[in-house]
């Protein structure tokens, strides 16, 4: 095991008795969990700064700090694409944001761990103590090495600082998916905003939905701007309605229909059914991303037809019951649970529940808020004049809206 | 909670359906009629930020604040040196000045925008450790010299107003650190901003004194130089004291913390400018107030918080001290609590360790131990007695001069950095404006360290 911090203090000496210095060294990032060093970078006639590829080293001895290779001479200037999509340990890594996904942060990294192994350099783990920063400050002389601030570079994500990055297909590990949306929203807000939109391109679309939500309104725009047009349309597609038309409703009026021009058309209607109804409304914070099935439906043939909407994302504690699909009357309700544990030949109507406590659309949205929390149920339906099932006010919404603004964005979205 | 006629959710729905529902609509705000895929739909909840004038106080309100906060202790105890020891001499210096803050805080602004980061962060990035530990030290040199004078100011308001500053400043201190620990400072930071409404009895006191506006003009617009080691002195404490290093962290990390984004910079460019502008017109009209009324009296040398008072007496008569003794500890129980906390923030940035007020302690060890030891160092160096309070306030700004050079030059090399910064890149006009700024500050600097160690050895 070695440091970069005492690496870069060795010497490069070839056959023919020549000397450099080593300044940096580049790894191949999209290679592997740990990687590999590809090649050297030094000094040479003072100025010029060249590189050789990792393969051209013929021994090399950690103790002595002493690097052989074949012939210096050899080498070629370095220039900005002469490295292709390495990344430099000294001047990109060292001291850029890293995600410690283990300890779910962001910090920066003092020093790097290295480690032989196959003939090969590999970048083993990022080193974060006050030990590693005296060491760094010495020129690798003095700090001890610590087991404790040292972190598996398997779990550390290294962020550029730029979205475009992603785009280019620089390389990344992609742990971070794994973690859970909201996690990795927790992770972001300890970012500036290029680096949260780096991240957010980062994930896989369904992933990067759920954490965009689960980010502040103006983090979330913030984000969001970052992202080309396509990803952006992918992610607003997946997107819950409100929070689609809550995102959409912020930006740009030009850039608001262009988006809701090219969004598929039934994401697209959805968004606009809400961007009726002002911020301050229950219309404003309802979702009508809901399920409703015909009162007449048989059980068995509820099931069949719930096989496809439950695909989607949408809030399926509760199944509202309309007269039919087009006037789309409120008639009842029932959840899953008494849905799965009916009798197939059962009419929908016979098992639903038909007392209904509803929410009116353009009534003030505390008010719905507070009926919605004090009715201690996971939704409640919003309907218009006529009856028509509008949307539901989730609880999740309900409590988000009456939290005290810097809870809202750590209120849960359970039911949403 | 709404009142419906008809008993819901007592009888099935369809019992209801008879009586429709009561549906009185409230006030409709006007919304947006848009052509979406053929369809006319009008949109009423589009989530838009206030537009005409409340936009522009929601653009401009932060940077005044911020820069009417600049005006602390130090501040105060500068600019009524400068009026006071040498008349209106030294408003060209001012209006020299204003160019100047602008420029530096706009690029600060446009810096935070372009990147999203903090400027201790960017040196970390850029410059590596050794650097940025470099500029660590001096943030932590001129903040905490800035944070023992907003203590000292504590205790010289509350003496104005009859309390020990053995008292004021362990409670001050104390209250301080609660407030922000314990997250209920968001709130009392507003009535601290309204007690420094107080000072803009400045501009007023500034006309009612009556100066001589001939003498105003020539000092504006004929610069003097002279060769005293004390005149020099005052204009290193006015760069420092307006140009604050602290000035330009807050600036740069409050656009961050706003989350203005890099597409979107523009306006703010304009609350920089405003900001600069109005924060030194406070500052000249302190000079004319004081040297209006002190300097052409012959009384030339500032030595307490009483002294400076005395500039109010035309508008507020024998009550000058008590509101004065009000404005000042609003003031600097306001930067008393910002300057620690923007420390520990930047300093904890650019170490990639967690900050904030919402962490515990044990996440946020190096955050709150910094802040904690910011206050406490603060406040025990201001209880020494027998200080020179004029003189230390003022040589703290002098200090804070002297080490804006260097902050400065990183704030240049890195709004210069395409790779950073991109289209919000300093434009040959910006770097002209930013570097002359720069060369003006350090010779400055130089002549007044030349001066003083002549003093020394001459003296």
């Amino acid at each position: 095991m070695v440091m970069f911090s005492q690496l870069r203090r060795c010497s490069i000496t070839d056959e023919q008795g020549g000397r450099a210095r080593l300044l940096d060294l580049s790894v191949a990032l999209l290679e592997a969990d740990y990687p590999p060093v590809t090649s050297l970078i030094f000094l040479k006639q003072k100025s010029q700064k060249h590189f050789l590829p990792w393969s051209a080293v013929q021994s090399f001895e950690p103790e002595d700090c002493q690097i052989q290779v074949e012939n210096l001479k050899a080498s070629k200037p370095l220039r900005q694409s002469s490295l292709g999509k390495d990344v430099l340990l000294g001047d990109h890594i060292l001291d850029a944001l890293v995600l410690d996904l283990q300890n779910r942060r962001s910090t920066r990294a003092n020093d790097l761990w290295l480690e032989t192994h196959d003939e090969r350099l590999e970048l083993r783990a990022a080193d974060t103590g006050f030990q590693s920063m005296i060491r760094r400050l010495s020129g690798g002389r003095y700090g001890r090495m610590s087991r404790s601030s040292r972190y598996d570079w398997k779990y550390v994500e290294f962020l550029r600082g730029d979205p475009e990055a992603v785009r280019n297909g620089e390389g990344y590990h992609l742990r971070i998916s794994r973690l859970p949306a909201g996690e990795i929203a927790r992770l972001t807000d300890m970012l500036p905003y290029l680096h949260a939109a780096e991240l957010i391109t980062l994930l896989p679309d369904a992933k990067a939905v759920q954490a965009l939500q689960a980010l502040s309104p103006e983090r979330q725009l913030q984000v969001f701007e970052e992202l080309k047009e396509d990803q952006a349309l992918a992610l607003l597609t997946l997107m819950a309605p409100d929070i689609a038309a809550d995102l959409l409703g912020r930006l740009p009026t030009k850039l608001m229909r262009s988006y809701l021009e090219k969004l598929p058309e039934k994401q697209s209607e959805r968004v606009v059914e809400l961007l009726h109804y002002a911020e301050d409304t229950v219309g404003g914070i309802m979702t009508n991303d809901v399920i409703y099935l015909r009162a007449n439906l048989t059980v068995g043939k509820a099931l069949e037809s719930l096989r496809e909407s439950l695909k989607e994302p949408a809030f399926v504690f509760i199944i509202y019951i309309v007269d039919n699909d087009k006037s789309r009357r409120l008639r009842g309700l029932l959840s899953l649970r008494n849905l799965l544990t009916s009798k197939a030949d059962q009419k929908l109507e016979e098992i639903m529940d038909p007392y209904l406590t509803t929410l009116d659309p353009l009534s003030p949205a505390v008010e719905g808020a507070y009926r919605v929390i004090d009715s201690h149920v996971a939704a409640l339906p919003v309907i218009n004049k006529e009856g028509r099932l509008l949307g539901i006010v989730t609880v999740d919404a309900a409590v988000a809206q009456v939290a005290p603004p810097d809870w809202r964005t750590q209120a849960p979205r359970i039911f949403s | 909670m709404r009142k419906k006629s008809t008993p819901e959710g007592l009888e099935p729905v369809d019992a209801l359906e008879a009586k429709s529902l009561p549906m009185a609509p409230r006030g409709i705000r006007s919304g947006l009629r848009l052509n979406i895929r053929g369809r006319s739909v009008h949109l009423r909840g589009l989530r838009r930020p206030p537009g005409g004038v409340l936009r522009w106080l929601a653009i401009l309100g932060p940077g005044l604040i911020a820069t009417s906060a600049g005006n602390d202790a130090g501040g105060i105890a500068t600019y009524s040196q400068a009026g006071a020891k040498f008349g209106y001499e030294l408003i060209w210096v001012m209006l020299i000045l204003t160019l100047s803050f602008a420029v530096v805080q706009e690029m600060c602004a446009r810096l935070g925008a372009a990147t999203g980061r903090g400027l201790l962060d960017l040196i970390r990035e850029r410059f590596g450790i050794g650097w940025a530990l470099f500029a660590v030290a001096v943030i932590l040199v001129a903040n905490g010299g800035v944070t023992v004078s907003e203590f000292v100011g504590i205790g010289a308001a509350m003496e104005l107003l009859g309390v020990s500053k053995y008292i004021a400043v362990p409670a001050g201190a104390i209250i301080i650190w609660y407030l922000v620990i314990f997250g209920s400072y968001a709130k009392v930071e507003k009535i601290f901003l309204g007690m420094t409404l107080v000072f803009f009895a400045y501009p007023v006191a500034a006309i009612l004194a009556k100066p001589n506006w001939m003498e105003v003009a020539r000092g504006a617009f004929i610069p003097s130089l002279r060769a005293d080691p004390a005149y020099i002195l005052i204009v290193v404490g006015l760069l420092g004291t307006t140009i604050t290093p602290y000035i330009q962290i807050f600036q740069q990390s409050s656009l961050v913390e706003r989350g203005v984004a890099r597409r979107h910079y523009g306006p703010e460019k304009v609350d920089a400018y405003v900001g600069a502008i109005f924060s030194n017109l406070m500052s000249i009209s302190m000079i004319i107030a004081t040297a209006a009324t002190l300097y052409v009296v012959g009384h030339r040398d500032i030595e307490t918080a009483a002294d400076a008072a005395k500039a109010l007496e035309p508008v507020m008569g024998s009550s000058a001290t008590v509101l004065f003794a009000i404005g000042l500890l609003g003031a600097t129980l306001l930067a008393g609590a910002v300057l620690p906390l923007a420390t520990a923030y930047a300093v904890s940035e650019a170490f990639g360790v967690p900050k904030g007020v919402n962490l515990d302690f044990r996440r946020g060890k190096v955050f709150f131990s910094l802040f904690t030891a910011l206050i406490v160092v603060a406040a025990v160096l201001a209880l020494i007695p027998g200080l020179p309070v004029i003189q230390l306030l003022v040589g703290v700004q002098v200090l804070n001069g002297i080490l804006l050079p260097i902050i400065l030059v990183f704030i240049v090399l890195l709004i210069n950095d395409k790779r950073l910064t991109g289209d919000l890149k300093n434009t040959k006009r910006n770097n002209v404006l930013a570097i002359g700024t720069l060369v003006l500050i350090t010779s400055a600097v130089l002549v007044m360290l030349g001066s003083q160690l002549l003093g020394l050895f001459g003296g």
